[in-house]
């Protein structure tokens, strides 16, 4: 019986992590309504800030744009190598921090990127709606990770115990000291806070400002003050247990990262709003993980499922379940809207020209170019499952590649294991990804917004630990392989023969293989935006009470798309397996769904287009290619810049570049017009007609009908352009 | 039965706090009812209970039968819709998609029939309906970018082409200007001659007392007064619910 | 010339780009109290959010004890000028208690004992829950909280609004007592037309978001017949003449500035 509380003990060692980060999103959520996805990010860079500065003496800068990188690129052309100054990568001061110096350092670290967080970001998206608050605290995330990576690569580093490790003996078995003190200072910290927030002025405005903005901003509370206080804090915590418990939970930067998850869950049932029951169920999950380990291992009886990675979706499944919408309305209001879902039209033109180029790519180009072209296509077939699900529907999907990697087990169990042959085997196995997507939205139904992909964060998790890391069908801890797929004796698959070409793998058959059926979904999709169904879904996004009241039957509508949209990802996964013939579960990590969520967001999330240029720029795209032939080795900064720019387009262009392009190519021009106009003496200030055309982006209605000649305003859709 | 909506009783209770107590009315076929009384009396949580989007109690006979606990779009299809004081339209589709939405029931079948192009699009009832409100020219518009009045009007449009029996108009003439509002009533008198009944809920007495046949003035769980539009105008009880220059008003 | 801590200067405000109410004139003087009424829906609580900062001003200027009303994200000051504004609902934090909602009076530095001296009643409640108290008592809190932080211009928006009468009539001589002790300028919001015309000096009556009525309280209730005519529009359908829009060609009234069909402004008086 010791074994089992010597391991309930243990566990509060990762337990008192999940517990700060619960504590920081509670703090977070109350005073600027975000769910920060982020938050175990901020602990893991901190921590890395603190070794680096006690070990080596040296501060890491954060990866800095540098301008000179692309003059290198150029002068690179004509063969002249140049190394210009750079910023610098770390500043070094002296060579060990003893550790009290080290961890100020860091915590202050903490708190400037707690504020600048609240500054630049989720202030001024303070009235957007919930899609922009996630984006960007995933764009902050994969920014943060990122920037680790380049800093101090992917390995994990070994962070000294700055707390006693002395064994213990409780009640006939042995802890060691250290969790005792973390919980110990966990509760002293819990109840600092809970006594600031119940007792000062400060603490009594922050729960005003949290109830209903409003009301506070009429007794001249500030609540971005307020918001601001709160970020501070709530990174410091995070840094601070983070560095504590480092020697504990072990540091690398995707760990610490994804304690995000059961930070989540704990957050969740304290219903986003008491500190306590937050950190008692932090705890709680730690200790709850650490004994099922032992469990699993002693106890026949229990299942070999992975129950302790399990528990945290466990967690947060129950929470949903039990509670349905549980984050807290802050009585603000949302004064953004979703990105516009302009009709893409399909226009034989662009597109032939579209088609030829990528044909071309994909028979003639080089073998890197022929690879890129593949990966683009394939990217947007995904990003296109997004555009159904969260362009249409506005709901948040955080596991696309989840179920992508369920269709792509299943391809190899059901072509490679059982023969079954080609085209029913992919569709078979896409069909088995619609299944499971059903299954996620069931209980999505029930919730929306931020807590939607909480839940199907969860939910992607969920089919990582339980589904791919077991022994079924859905397998993939260990390599799958698929074969070449081959229809009625021609082969299409990366290996197979074609009649052009350097012979060499990825073959051109294969790459076309994958622009028809990215040409079949493309216009398949354009199609749905037109039907009936299109017109409910978006009646769905903009108001589901209004669509049910307009008789929509809105639950059957999210089924469908998430239906459509998890077929769609099934497809792209499928694919992705031909690609690859021998693939694991690597490929269809979480954080990858995040980053195609990311990409997806930033080529234009509402629109078929869009998805096009989400592909583009997929990381190892056609985009990141050119750039990198034209300019530099992108390497690690990849994900870097994908984050960067994913939180500024939430911040500046929420419409993703496809409804850019549309709008500011019309702005440029109509600029151009009015100059030469100006320049000519031409009194004329009357826009024609494709400059009103633009007005369905800019809604703002009074102005469109009074400066627009005729009396109705500019109609729908012919904005559209696009490929 | 003549009344094409008999309510009885029917309350609504968030809490310990009645947000509709006890109302009951009857809408006649074919007549146009309004629905008056003061801030808080509960009448648009009267307009959402009848429609499903609040738990109730007490009986709602639509068209005789019982429509209490239905889930909302269900009520809809019935032939009982309504518009919405914040109006609600669907901001990305233009406002002609806004009114096949709300004219289309969408059966699994029926929706991919539709996506292959080979069903029939409600097209006719659509038409119609742009017909008898004299809204062509804001068809292809997006809602968003209409003047109030057509936004106004558009939310008007989607409640009635559902090939509706009842319609429940809450709030149409607030933020608008008195020109709108008028030519707002004008468009709602048509409406009855196309046979439908409605049911308004406005706080404009202009409004009220100038398109109803009749009116049913509500203050805090009680009938204060029944009539037509002249007997109104002139109720002492109505007058002092309305101006507070007599009693009348209790809590 | 007493103080003057409030004007609009041709006010237009309102939401998503579209005015709700339009080119209001209206100022208010130290010590006087000052009716807003109205139907509902004409405006009234968008012109006192306007006032706040907290909703969008469109045209035309607010100025708030000297300063212009500054943008939205920086509304909290206009409480910091010393304005204090009782809204619609009230404005209480319900799951704080009632002294933690006094304790956020704006400006407030001493103890909140002032409040309980005004409303003896909430004193037995201090430590319970606003949002556990009967409507009465909340509006006392709300009145009280306001009143704490010694307002120049105390804003009450339907004081009345779902209280028994026996209550609303004893709070509503209040606002006279804190104008003419405290010399507070006050602007109230009411439907009870006799009711705040009893307490008020002077009135204005808003319809439909226009300005049609302004006047001594006195002068207003000897005219009751005017504003019986703007709450139940009865001036509105009898004099209303219709000409057709020179733009569109549609009939509209000759009272409108702008074609509700085409928005263009109509010439004026349907010359």
């Amino acid at each position: 019986m010791e074994i089992y509380l010597q391991f309930i003990l243990l566990g509060i060692g990762s337990g008192v992590v999940f517990a700060a980060l619960a504590l920081g999103l509670v703090l977070t959520h109350r005073a600027s309504g975000v769910v920060n996805f982020a938050h175990g990010a901020i602990a893991m860079y901190v921590t890395y800030v603190y070794s680096s500065l006690k070990d080596d003496g040296a501060y890491p800068v954060p990866p800095l744009p540098n301008p000179f990188a692309i003059v290198e690129g150029i002068l690179s052309w004509v063969g002249i190598t140049v190394a210009l100054p750079d910023f610098p990568t770390f500043i070094q001061m002296g060579d060990e921090w003893p550790w009290w110096a080290a961890m100020l350092g860091a915590v202050i670290t903490a708190g400037v990127i707690g504020f600048l967080f609240h500054y630049l970001v989720f202030r001024v998206l303070r009235y957007q709606p919930p899609l922009a608050k996630v984006v960007s605290s995933v764009g902050l995330m994969l920014i943060l990770q990122a920037a680790v990576v380049i800093r101090f690569s992917n390995r994990a580093r070994n962070v000294e115990s700055l707390l006693p490790n002395d064994g213990v003996d409780v009640l006939g078995t042995t802890v060691p000291m250290d969790r005792f003190i973390l919980f110990g200072l966990m509760i002293a910290a819990t109840t600092v806070l809970y006594l600031v927030y119940q007792k000062t002025k400060f603490g009594i405005m922050t729960r005003a400002a949290a109830e209903n903005e409003q009301h506070a901003t009429l007794l001249g509370i500030s609540a971005d003050s307020i918001a601001a206080v709160n970020w501070i804090v709530a990174a410091m915590l995070a840094g601070l247990v983070g560095i504590l418990a480092a020697p504990i939970t072990g540091l690398n930067p995707l760990n610490m990262t994804l304690f995000i998850i059961p930070a989540l869950g704990a957050a969740l049932v304290a219903r986003f709003s008491s500190f306590w029951v937050a950190v008692w169920v932090g705890m709680g999950i730690g200790a709850g993980q650490s004994l099922l380990q032992i469990m699993e291992i002693r106890l026949d009886w229990i299942p070999d499922i992975n129950l302790s990675q399990g528990l945290p979706l466990v967690v947060i499944v129950v929470a949903m379940m039990v509670r349905g919408q549980v984050l807290p309305s802050r009585g603000a209001v949302e004064r953004g809207r979703l990105p516009l879902a302009l009709p893409t039209r399909i226009r034989p033109r662009v597109m032939t020209v579209w088609l030829i180029l990528m044909t071309w790519l994909l028979i003639w180009g080089p073998f890197e170019w022929r690879q890129a072209t593949i990966n683009t296509l394939i990217a947007a077939i995904l990003a296109m499952s997004l555009v159904v699900v969260t362009g249409y529907v506005g709901q948040i999907s955080l596991a696309q590649l989840s179920l992508a990697g369920i269709a792509a087990f299943m391809l190899s169990s059901l072509a490679t294991d059982a023969g079954v042959p080609f085209p029913i085997a992919p569709l078979l196995a896409a069909l088995v990804a619609t299944f499971f997507g059903l299954i996620v939205a069931i209980p999505a139904l029930r919730v929306r917004g931020a807590s939607l992909a909480i839940m199907t964060l969860a939910a992607g998790v969920a089919i990582e630990v339980f589904l791919f890391k077991s022994d079924g069908w859905l397998a993939g801890d260990s390599p799958r392989r698929v074969a070449d797929p081959s229809f009625l004796g021609i082969e299409f698959g990366p290996n197979s023969p074609f009649w052009f070409g350097d012979g060499k793998v990825p073959s051109p058959a294969f790459g076309l293989f994958v622009l028809l059926v990215l040409t079949g979904c493309f216009i398949a999709v354009i199609r749905l935006r037109q039907s009936m169904l299109g017109a409910q879904m978006l009646a769905v996004r903009a108001n589901e009470r209004a669509a049910a009241a307009a008789g929509v039957n809105v639950q059957g509508v999210k089924l469908a798309a998430f239906g459509i949209s998890s077929f769609l990802a099934g497809i792209g996964g499928t694919l992705t397996a031909y690609k690859f013939g021998t693939y694991s579960m690597e490929s269809f990590a979480i954080l990858a769904s995040l980053s195609l969520f990311a990409f997806s967001y930033l080529g234009g999330i509402a629109t078929v287009a869009g998805a096009i240029y989400a592909g583009t720029l997929y990381q190892q795209g056609i985009g990141t290619l050119a750039f990198e032939k034209l300019f530099f080795d992108l390497g690690r900064y990849e994900a870097y810049l994908a984050g960067i720019f994913l939180v500024i387009t939430a911040l500046v262009q929420p419409q993703g570049i496809d409804v850019f392009d549309r709008r500011e190519r019309r702005r440029i021009a109509w600029g151009f017009m009015v100059l030469w106009r100006r320049m000519t003496g031409n009194p004329d200030r009357t826009k024609p007609e494709w400059v009103t055309r633009i007005y369905p982006i800019y809604p703002k209605p009074q102005e469109a009908v009074a400066e627009a000649p005729e009396k109705v305003p500019a109609e729908v859709g012919e904005g559209g352009g696009g490929s | 039965m003549s009344a094409v909506l008999h309510t009885d009783g029917l309350t609504v209770q968030f809490g310990g706090l009645k947000a509709c107590n006890e109302i009951s009315l009857d809408v006649n076929r074919g007549e146009l009812l309004g629905l008056i009384g003061p801030n808080g009396a509960g009448k648009t949580t009267f307009i959402n209970a009848i429609t499903g989007f609040v738990p109730a109690t007490g009986r709602v006979l639509f068209d005789d039968e019982e429509v209490l606990g239905w889930v909302p779009h269900r009520i809809a299809h019935r032939g009982l819709t309504r518009t919405w004081q914040s109006l609600e339209l669907f901001g990305d589709i233009s406002v002609r998609a806004n009114l096949e939405v709300a004219a289309t029931k969408l059966t699994p079948i029926k929706a991919v029939r539709d996506y292959f192009g080979s069903s029939q699009r409600v097209a006719a009832r659509v038409d119609q309906t742009i017909d008898a409100l004299e809204m062509h020219e804001v068809l292809n518009a997006r809602p968003d970018d209409l003047s109030m009045g057509y936004r106004k009007l558009v939310g008007v449009a989607r409640a009635l082409v559902a090939d509706s029996k009842l319609v429940l108009l809450d709030e149409p003439a607030a933020g608008l200007d008195r020109s709108e509002t008028s030519w707002l009533a004008e468009k709602l008198r048509q409406v009855i001659d196309y046979g439908i009944s409605v049911l308004l809920v406005d706080h404009d007495m202009g409004l009220v007392l100038n398109v109803c046949d009749r009116i049913h003035v509500i203050d805090f769980g009680k009938t204060i007064a029944i009539g037509t539009p002249e007997e109104i105008r002139t109720d002492e009880a109505v007058i002092g619910a309305y101006l507070g220059s007599s009693g009348g008003e209790e809590q | 010339m007493s103080e003057r801590v409030l004007t609009l200067t041709a006010m237009s405000s309102g939401y998503d780009n579209t005015a709700v109410v339009r080119d209001i004139n209206l100022h208010v003087d130290r010590g006087e109290v000052v009716a807003l009424l109205g139907p509902n829906g004409a405006g009234k609580t968008t012109t006192l959010g306007t006032i706040s900062g907290i909703v969008k001003l469109m045209e035309g200027s607010v100025e708030v004890m000297g300063h212009a009303v500054p943008k939205l994200r920086k509304a909290h000051q206009v409480a910091q000028w010393g304005v204090a504004h009782v809204p619609e609902k009230r404005g209480l934090f319900f799951q704080l208690t009632v002294d933690e909602n006094l304790k956020l009076a704006p400006g407030l530095t001493g103890p909140t004992d002032k409040a309980y001296d005004l409303f003896p009643a909430l004193k037995p409640l201090k430590g319970q829950l606003a949002g556990t108290m009967s409507g009465g008592e909340q509006q006392m809190l709300a009145l009280g909280r306001g009143l704490l932080s010694d307002p120049s211009l105390l804003m009450v928006d339907e004081m009345s609004l779902g209280l028994a009468p026996v209550i609303y009539e004893k709070l509503m001589p209040m606002v006279r007592q804190v104008a003419d002790e405290t010399n507070a300028g006050v602007l109230l919001v009411e439907q009870h037309t006799d009711l705040a015309l009893a307490q008020s000096d002077r009135a204005y009556v808003l319809s439909h978001g226009d300005l049609v009525l302004e006047g001594s309280a006195a002068d207003l209730l000897r005219d009751r017949h005017l504003i019986d005519a703007a709450y139940m529009g009865v001036e509105e359908l009898d004099s209303d003449e219709e000409i057709d829009c020179p733009h569109c060609g549609k009939t509209v009234s000759t009272s409108a500035t702008h074609c509700a069909f085409c928005d263009l402004a109509l010439p004026e008086n349907g010359a």
